[in-house]
């Protein structure tokens, strides 16, 4: 025997597998259909095929296989898999289980993917606000034009949110310094190519591009729904970070006049958010027979955008309208539903772009079919 | 006791069939066999040779004919489908529509006439690797040694061009459909089976991608009355393919298509793998199967396969069929999933193994009979005084329909001695 392998099976694992959305795992006969349609799947050690026999087997240690990350859940193979085996669900449950693994403190990733916690994480940013409009004494709606600093200063959003985004961040930087480790470890340890930086521009430029995910056959239109929430995100960004500079260096806090290209940016951003996230779901609702209607850890997080991108559209809507009544619970929605994202980024299906990233930067060095 | 208590109806004059209908007419009963082909033998007259001895079906078809020609208790009917039944065990009422053939007892099998046609047709003997005439022989040791018409490849006055060449007065091209009243005791279904219309698996090719063959056409392709003359060839130019990949599980074993192992292809891709090798001992073949399915002593054959240095076994299925880009080879791709990696490999020609489909799928029997979600008959379920043989039941090979439909023809007797 050349290389021996001890194969030490998790039974619980398997049943976690097929608890949280991959309960026709074990169907799999291990044909190899799903490595062949798969336009993603590289030409050495192909996958998904080889996850399914990890994940029948228990041999946990594919959550930390970059692989899983290559997957686009595309769902051509569940589309084609002789034994409704639906093997892009499964790898979508093992990602779900690689953000768990590499989340800091475990037990909030395990309550952030468990739907009976939901109320109390929720919780959490609602008690948190009302405390601050407590301790700065705003709990009452304020009078005269309707101007969301009245309710929280500059001040109070940026102690928060800076706090929640510091969190994530902090959490995040611990996950992908274990993660980097652990590729770079058996059993997927192979000699890297290149440096960092002159791969990881061209991993960025390629998810940017999308250019992986438009390889999809099935749910091709996922992939140009994606960038639309996306770049939502991007041009959003852009304007807080703007919005931030403008008040710390500039000194000129907002609300801004409608057709400043801030304010103009920030209409094409929410646009392209709320636009994308209602054709994602409708692509999902239409595609559930071929391939799956999604788990829990799917729907919080575009639910979780929807409240996002609704609370800021109809805080803004309510403002200019002058309905205060309306206008200032909104922006508290609002608020509550930004920290959502924000503190528990590095817990919710969000992380993919954390994970995905770092896996497709070790892939590409790794040579695997990029 | 009645006038119909010796009496079975056999629908389908197949290898089971006609093992059925011969076994109870030998035994004492008087039988009807209904063919809706214009000849007898069914699947088993289109294959080169049998597994696992690899000898040619055609000895065991023709002692078989011998049997009923000689046999006065077996009238036969070709062309011919059951269209309604009633009655109950004892007492089935049967209507048999029979299909005009348009040449008469007269027919001495001369050939004139075809040479005469001007109409082609493809040939569905040969799975349309070729055309016949429209007045045609179905195969050369046809029984009946009768000519046929297909009417739909007959336009016009097409038709008069052959029954003036014809010496012997046995065209008759006003032939109408006969409808046909059987009482019967007992019915016997043999219907047999069909090829899996493998084009409805887009990624295999299958009538897109040029040299992507089925195994039935690779059993035409080797036998000495088909197309090529025994010489396997290619159907795009003609060539001897070098370097042939056999795909399993075509069809079968997949829930999207046949959710069941269709149980011989296996068997049969081994051995066409020996047709390819013996005629070319230079040949390559390559065998992708997801488990090599030979049950009992077939292991045997397996080993003997497995064992010739031009045949190799490669564990993954074939997911991806392409033409190769500015020629007539085909790429197919698989993972080996015990080598690890993709595999993609260009072939001079592939054979899907493709897998079976009861006929009863395609045309239900006359009568509310019990399927699987399959379509397989349960026999369990059958009425009484009915009795299903073979692949109507379930995937099976030859040599076990041929029991079974010993068994069957057992149960019918059992079935008439009751009254």
């Amino acid at each position: 025997m050349a290389d021996e392998i001890l194969i030490k099976p998790d039974l619980q694992f398997v049943k976690r597998i097929m608890a949280a959305g991959g309960q026709d795992a074990k169907k799999c006969y291990q044909c190899d259909t799903c490595s062949v349609v798969c336009n993603l799947s590289p030409e050495t050690s192909p996958f998904p095929r080889k996850e399914m026999l990890q994940a029948q087997w228990g041999l946990k240690e594919v959550v930390k296989s970059p692989d899983i990350w290559l997957c686009h859940q595309c769902s051509d193979c569940t589309v084609y898999c002789p034994r409704g085996a639906k093997p892009g669900e499964v790898l979508a449950v093992l990602r779900q289980m690689c953000i768990e693994e590499y989340a800091f403190p475990p037990m909030l990733a395990r309550m952030v993917g468990d739907y009976r916690f939901l109320p109390l994480l929720i919780a959490l940013p609602v008690v948190l606000l009302l405390l601050a409009l407590k301790i700065t004494g705003r709990l009452a709606i304020p009078e005269g034009d309707i101007v969301f600093s009245k309710m929280f200063p500059w001040y109070t959003i940026d102690i928060i949110f800076l706090g929640a985004a510091g969190f994530a961040l902090f959490v995040f930087a611990q996950g992908v310094r274990r993660y980097w480790k652990d590729l770079n470890t058996s059993p997927w340890k192979v000699r890297l190519k290149g440096s960092l930086i002159s791969h990881l521009i061209p991993t960025l430029v390629d998810i940017i591009k999308h250019d992986r995910f438009k390889k999809c056959e099935t749910t091709f239109a996922r992939s140009i729904n994606h960038l639309m929430v996306f770049f939502g995100f991007v041009f959003l960004g852009l304007v807080t970070a703007w919005a931030f500079l403008k008040e710390w260096v500039f000194h000129q806090p907002g609300p801004y006049f409608i057709f400043s290209p801030i304010k103009l940016l920030a209409m094409v951003g929410t646009a392209l958010l709320l636009y994308g996230i209602y054709q994602i779901i409708v692509a999902r609702q239409a595609n559930a027979d071929k391939a799956g209607y999604g788990t829990y850890f799917d729907w919080q997080l575009i639910y979780v955008i929807v409240a996002v991108g609704v609370t800021g559209l109809g805080s803004w809507l309510f403002r200019l309208l002058g309905i205060k009544i309306l206008a200032y619970p909104t922006y508290f929605l609002h608020l509550a539903s930004v920290f959502f994202l924000f503190f528990y980024a590095p817990y919710t299906k969000l992380a993919h772009l954390v994970y995905r990233t770092v896996a497709m930067l070790y892939a590409r060095m790794a040579d695997r079919g990029f | 006791m009645n006038a119909n208590d010796r009496k079975i109806l056999v629908v389908g004059g197949g290898m089971s069939g006609l093992t059925a209908a011969l076994e109870a007419a030998e035994s004492g009963a008087q039988v009807i066999i209904a063919e809706k082909e214009p000849y007898l033998g069914g699947r088993v007259a289109q294959l080169h040779r049998y597994f696992p001895k690899l000898c040619p079906p055609t000895c065991g078809l023709e002692i078989n004919f011998r049997r009923i020609r000689e046999n006065p208790n077996i009238t036969f009917y070709t062309m011919a489908e059951v269209t309604q039944v009633s009655g109950s065990a004892g007492n089935f009422d049967v209507t048999v529509t029979v299909r005009p053939r348009y040449v008469n007892d007269r027919c001495v099998a001369c050939d004139a006439c075809a040479q005469a046609c001007p109409a082609w047709r493809s040939n569905d003997f040969n799975y349309g690797l070729d055309k016949t005439k429209a007045i045609y022989l179905p195969y050369d040791m046809a029984f009946p040694q009768k000519y046929v018409i297909d009417a739909s490849a007959c336009q016009e006055d097409c038709g008069q061009k052959c029954a003036e060449a014809c010496q012997y007065d046995a065209i008759d091209l006003n032939m109408q459909p006969q409808t046909l009243n059987f009482q019967v005791g007992s019915i016997i279904l043999a219907g047999g089976w069909d090829l899996y219309d493998i084009s409805k698996v887009d990624y295999l090719g299958f009538g897109t991608v040029k040299n992507v063959i089925t195994n039935m056409q690779m059993e035409r392709l080797a036998a000495s009355n088909g197309p090529t003359g025994g010489k396997i060839l290619r159907p795009s130019d003609n060539q001897p393919p070098k370097k042939v990949a056999f795909v399993q599980c075509a069809g079968s074993r997949d829930e999207n298509h046949l959710p069941y192992c269709s149980y011989i292809c296996c068997m049969a891709s081994l051995k066409q793998a020996t047709y390819l090798r013996e005629q070319d001992p230079e040949a390559e073949i390559y065998i992708f199967y997801i488990d090599l399915r030979t049950p009992g002593r077939y292991e045997q054959f397996m080993w003997k396969v497995r064992d010739d240095e031009g045949v190799k076994l490669i564990r993954g299925k074939v997911a991806k069929v392409e033409q190769e880009p500015g020629t007539d080879n085909v790429t197919v791709t698989a993972e080996d999933t015990l080598g690890g990696g993709k595999i993609k490999m260009t072939f001079d020609m592939v054979v899907l193994a493709v897998g079976m489909v009861p006929s009863t799928k395609a045309k239900p029997f006359p009568l509310p009979l019990s399927y699987t979600p399959e379509g397989f008959i349960i026999p369990e379920l059958l009425p009484e005084g009915i009795v299903a043989v073979g692949t109507l039941k379930n995937p099976l090979d030859v040599m076990k329909s041929n029991e079974d439909a010993t068994g069957a023809a057992l149960k019918s007797l059992i079935s008439l001695s009751r009254r």
